[in-house]
């Protein structure tokens, strides 16, 4: 697409074909900052890059921020979670505002996270940090005896997640001391939370100027399988009160532009609790599910949002109204395999023959035996559905995990 | 909820609502995919080949998928691939795709014959190919895998591709009743009888093609039209080729007529034989009957039943007893080809050189190694003992020298060997055969060092082969290993190691005068033009003083694909230099490759018959044939005038190099421009 020279300069940092597709094909100059891997397909595609390591901040940090402004770029987008920090540390140079920094280190520790929500007045579970095994049972022990839990009754469990990981990397549920002796030594420290009972759901919110521009609720079915987008009009009944905290989260996290992905727990009384907030595109494809529900394409909406030089009335012309003008629902499975010993891919012939099926990203397997899944872990690839009926696309997602695709 | 909770496990919707919903599906990726830019193809391409394969497993898919074909072909489904160039695309892969565990190379393949169909049928002009090229090519294809019409999947593709192995059969009775029948069968008899004509050793792939139209032509609910007309000698020739056996009796059936047949109509059975035979080159089961029974019937009917002219008939009566015996051990219903092969031993007239008779003699009592036995068993089951079907083996590469192929394995330089030895040398051959099948061992010299195939370690092929005639699959394990042991000699010599090699390896006639074009360590093409002067002095009958060849002398050509890219190097024998009935001055060659006729590119057509071809023999004119050549050996004391060649030829023939495999390696300083960074050699 022809590049406005008026309009902001993007880079985008870290590799997402998506992404750079959807930069393609907006008005906006842009540049890949990417490893040097993805430097001969960047060469051979045309597409515009600086080679660059994200490992840990260093020295050479300010190099990257200098480089870009010298070639006259606005402002940088983080893909993953790995390049938050460094988005924050090169716009506080690009946009002459080092408070920009700071505020990526909070949304990039977990418990530096909760504090600040906790002080701006959000209701977050009870969480502690972990050194070592002992924490763990000791916090495990106190959660339940705060509970009124007697000596025989099952506890209630916690939950342990690494601090500067992506979504479900590194998490794990505990219910009793037994368990922590399966946390391998090197996981430590990790961020311990109270198990909260309620629906979890996860929002994207674009926000321009302090303002939200667009707020997305996604539905979990089950957290680390199934989501999807919009919400059933269960969850949506909560819109107002989500925004609300959107707001507040605004606000404690002194956000100006960008796209927040916040998860929260809504409780049967109608209660909020904040799970952790990322300040970059969310895991599972939302975006995916966005586009082929409401046809904009969420990488451009963060260019837009991200882009100092935007205007509120092209913002305002950009995005479609919330939920009214979805065209459908559409939500995504992620598949692991239930056996230890697979040989090959094979989609049930009941989810291929589902009027709402639509695609699948599985591969064959590349080795027979399943690598046991300590925490998490990570899907084998998606398998997207989509249809007009939210009770039906849940139950859909829901019946999957009770489906064999590798055998 | 529980009203849904039936969608998806009851029954699902029916077929009638099910393919429209995909197609929409499809049509919606299908734009995704055309609408992405180029390097985002990649991404939206695996949800359209899922979706297509959805489609394909509808009765009626394929023919959806044919209307789409080029709104598919345009979002870019082949970008980047083969497919991509249907131009070049050979109908003998898809035999492979086609059975391919991967879905998505099925449905490629799939969606390539299907756009192929639509250019076929007019309704898509496609910028590469025409609708009569489209036309051919999908008859090829649909021959080649003529199976797939007709039978259910069998085991192993169950097994490999499970619900997969539908699209294969759905897409090719789509392409049946749209092309029709009649095309496919004419077209298969038209490639049977191009193959036979080239006389292999191994038929069973030919015999099995015959044996699919036979039972198409029984088939009352197959309509072939007023095609298949051309099958009847084909099909006649296997099972049924005179009239004491026209309707298939059995063999006992036809044992018996035979008993109470007079002189008269046993020499007609006899004639009849021999006339199938010699028009195909494939012997029926029956015939090995009428011969063993005519042992106590006198000679003069054996040598009706073997077809042989005066050459052959004074061959058997000579060495009568050799010739009976032979029959007796290796003539049975189960081994029909050993009559060829005796036939045609005897034309050729080699047992009158001396040790050729009394080394028959030996390998008719050859003790075989528990080794070779479970090797021919392995191969061919154990209807005939493994004496017989080694026996039958050296019949047939006795009488075809130049029908032996090295299956799908790279071992063309031990294919070439043997070839060679049968037709040059027969004893060594037999020599070989019997150190290999008595004592799994064979010791050649290498530079006067013994080289012991038991002692070296591994050959060119990875992997045992066994898709090769018996002769092959005993003695080739062998020579590939004691070839490649030779190569390993040579490591560290400059140059190419084929100069020392191949002299050794094959033969004391192969010249010790040694030419290659190529720079082996640049992988550049190297002084052309000395090098087609010389090959022009040593073999061109014009430059070398008119001297026809006298041994046939191994060579190196590079390969090419249809479009003329280079695939590999490969060897093969120059057997002779002559002028064709219409004067073009020719190359006759022996490829070890299972089928010579070949399309190189450029032009460059491989010719096996019609251009004065004997069987077995590949031809090119001899420019075109010197266009591919590397590496030639030459008698250095005979060597013609170098400097007769007129440029002007020399510049046709460096063109037909340069447009082809030579086109990366021309090297820098012989280009008149830039033209691009010349790429290292393989």
């Amino acid at each position: 697409m022809d590049k406005n020279p008026d309009k902001g300069y993007i880079a985008l940092l870290g590799w997402s074909l998506n992404a750079v597709e959807a930069a393609e094909n907006f008005d906006r100059r842009y540049i890949v900052v990417a490893p040097e891997w993805a430097e001969e397909y960047c060469q051979k595609h045309g597409i515009p890059h600086v080679p660059w390591n994200f490992e840990r901040l260093n020295d050479r940090s300010l190099e990257i921020a200098e480089t870009l402004k010298e070639m006259g770029v606005d402002v940088a987008i983080p893909l993953f979670e790995e390049t938050v920090e460094w988005a924050g540390a090169i716009n506080s140079v690009l946009l002459d505002n080092p408070r920009l920094y700071g505020q990526s280190l909070l949304l990039r520790d977990k418990a530096l996270m909760k504090r600040r929500a906790q002080l701006g007045g959000i209701r977050v579970g009870i969480f502690e940090e972990a050194h070592d095994k002992g924490d763990v049972i000791r916090f495990l022990k106190r959660v339940n005896q705060t509970l009124l839990k007697l000596d025989g009754d099952p506890n209630d469990p916690i939950h342990l997640k690494a601090f500067d990981k992506a979504g479900c990397l590194g998490h794990r549920v505990i219910r009793t001391p037994d368990e922590v002796d399966t946390i391998p030594d090197e996981e430590f420290p990790v961020l311990m939370e109270s198990h909260l009972d309620g629906w979890e759901f996860a929002v994207e919110a674009w926000i321009h100027d302090g303002k939200i521009a667009f707020l997305n609720i996604s539905e979990y079915v089950t957290l680390g399988y199934s989501v999807f987008v919009p919400a059933s009009p269960e969850l949506e009944r909560y819109r107002p009160q989500i925004t609300a905290q959107i707001e507040k989260l605004i606000k404690a996290f002194d956000i100006d532009f960008g796209l927040i992905h916040p998860e929260y727990f809504v409780t049967s009384d109608g209660e909020m609790y904040f799970g952790e907030v990322a300040y970059r595109p969310p895991g599972f494809k939302v975006f995916e599910l966005l586009e082929r529900v409401y046809g904009f394409n969420a990488y451009q909406a963060s260019m837009l949002v991200f882009d100092p030089k935007s205007t509120a009335e092209e913002v305002a012309a950009f995005f479609p109204r919330e939920v009214e003008d979805a065209k459908c629902y559409a939500g995504c499975f992620g598949v692991y395999p239930r056996r230890r010993v697979v040989s090959r891919l094979e989609i049930p012939e009941e989810v291929e023959d589902d009027p709402y099926f639509e695609s699948h990203e599985l591969t064959p397997p590349m080795e027979e035996t399943v690598t046991k899944r300590t925490a998490f872990g990570t899907h084998w690839g998606l398998i997207y559905f989509k249809g007009d009926d939210p009770n039906r696309l849940r139950e859909l997602l829901k019946h999957q995990e009770e489906l064999d695709f590798y055998v | 909820m529980t009203t849904n909770r039936h969608m998806h496990e009851g029954t699902p919707p029916a077929d009638e609502e099910k393919l429209p919903r995909l197609l929409a599906n499809l049509d919606e990726a299908t734009a995704m995919l055309g609408e992405a830019r180029d390097f985002a193809k990649p991404g939206k391409l695996p949800r359209v080949l899922d979706t297509a394969r959805r489609v394909l497993l509808h009765p009626g898919g394929a023919a959806a998928l044919e209307v789409r074909a080029r709104a598919l072909e345009e979002a870019g489904v082949f970008l980047g691939s083969d497919w991509d160039s249907p131009q070049y695309l050979l109908p003998s892969l898809t035999t492979y795709s086609l059975k391919s565990p991967d879905a998505n190379t099925v449905v490629i393949e799939a969606l390539s014959e299907l756009r192929l169909l639509a250019v076929a049928m007019g309704d898509y002009l496609h910028p590469l190919v025409s609708a009569e090229q489209a036309h051919h090519y999908l008859t090829q294809v649909m021959a080649l895998n003529l199976w797939l019409l007709f039978s259910a999947p069998s085991e192993a593709e169950r097994e490999t591709q499970g619900r997969l192995a539908r699209i294969p059969r759905y897409l090719f009775h789509h392409l049946a009743e749209r092309i029709g029948y009649e095309h496919i069968i004419d077209q298969l008899i038209e490639e049977i009888w191009r193959i036979l004509q080239q006389r292999p050793i191994q038929v069973e792939a030919v015999k099995q093609m015959i044996t699919q139209i036979a039972i198409c032509q029984a088939d009352p609910a197959i309509d072939l039209g007023t095609s298949g007309q051309g099958a009847d000698r084909l099909v006649s020739s296997l099972y049924g080729p005179t009239r004491a056996c026209r309707e298939d009796p059995g063999l006992e059936v036809y044992r018996q007529r035979l008993a109470s047949m007079d002189n008269a109509a046993l020499q007609g059975e006899a004639t009849g034989f021999a006339r199938a035979m010699h028009d195909t080159g494939l012997v029926s089961p029956y015939h090995p009957v009428l011969l063993r029974h005519l042992l106590d019937h006198g000679d003069h009917l054996i040598t009706e039943a073997l077809g042989l002219s005066s050459t052959g008939r004074d061959c058997l009566l000579c060495y009568r007893e050799l010739a009976h015996a032979l029959i007796r051990s290796a003539v049975h219903p189960a081994t029909p080809q050993a009559v060829y092969g005796l036939a045609l031993m005897l034309e050729r007239g080699i047992l009158y050189q001396p040790p050729v008779a009394p080394a028959m003699w030996r390998q008719l009592g050859l003790p075989l190694s528990e080794w070779s036995q479970a090797r021919l068993n392995l191969a061919y089951g154990d209807a005939v003992s493994p004496r017989a079907r080694l026996l039958e083996g050296v019949l047939c590469m006795l009488g075809l020298p130049l029908g032996v192929g090295q299956g799908n394995n790279p071992t063309c330089q031990s294919a070439r060997a043997l070839s060679m030895w049968a037709y040059n040398d027969p004893d060594y051959l037999l020599q070989m055969v019997a150190w290999a099948a008595r004592d799994d061992e064979i010791v050649m010299h290498f530079e006067g060092q013994p080289i012991s195939s038991m002692e070296s370690s591994g050959g060119v092929a990875q992997s045992l082969p066994m898709d090769l005639d018996p002769v092959s699959l005993i003695v080739v394990p062998h020579l590939d290993r004691i070839y490649a042991e030779m190569g390993r000699r040579c490591i560290g010599r400059e140059g190419d190691p084929h100069r020392w090699v191949n002299p050794e390896f094959h033969g004391w006639w192969s010249g010790r005068g040694f030419r290659i074009n190529v720079d082996v360590a640049s992988g550049q093409l190297h002084e052309l033009d000395v090098f087609l002067r010389h090959f022009y002095a040593s073999y061109h009958p014009y430059y070398n003083g008119n001297q026809p060849l006298i041994h046939p002398q191994p060579a190196g050509i590079a390969v090419t694909d249809s479009a003329a890219r280079f695939i590999g190097w490969h060897a093969i024998t120059i057997l002779r230099v002559s002028l064709d009935p219409t004067d073009v001055m020719r190359v006759y060659f022996f490829n070890p490759n299972n089928d010579s006729g070949q399309d190189w590119g450029d032009g460059v057509r491989v010719s096996t018959a019609g251009n004065g071809e004997r069987f077995g023999e590949a031809s090119l004119p001899f420019e075109q044939f010197a266009s591919r050549l590397y590496i030639f050996h030459y008698d250095p004391l005979e060597r013609g005038e170098l400097a007769n060649v007129t440029q002007e030829e020399l510049n046709r023939v460096t063109g037909y190099v340069h447009r082809s495999w030579g086109a990366n390696r021309v090297p820098a300083a012989d280009l008149q421009a830039d033209s691009g960074h010349p790429n290292p050699g393989t």
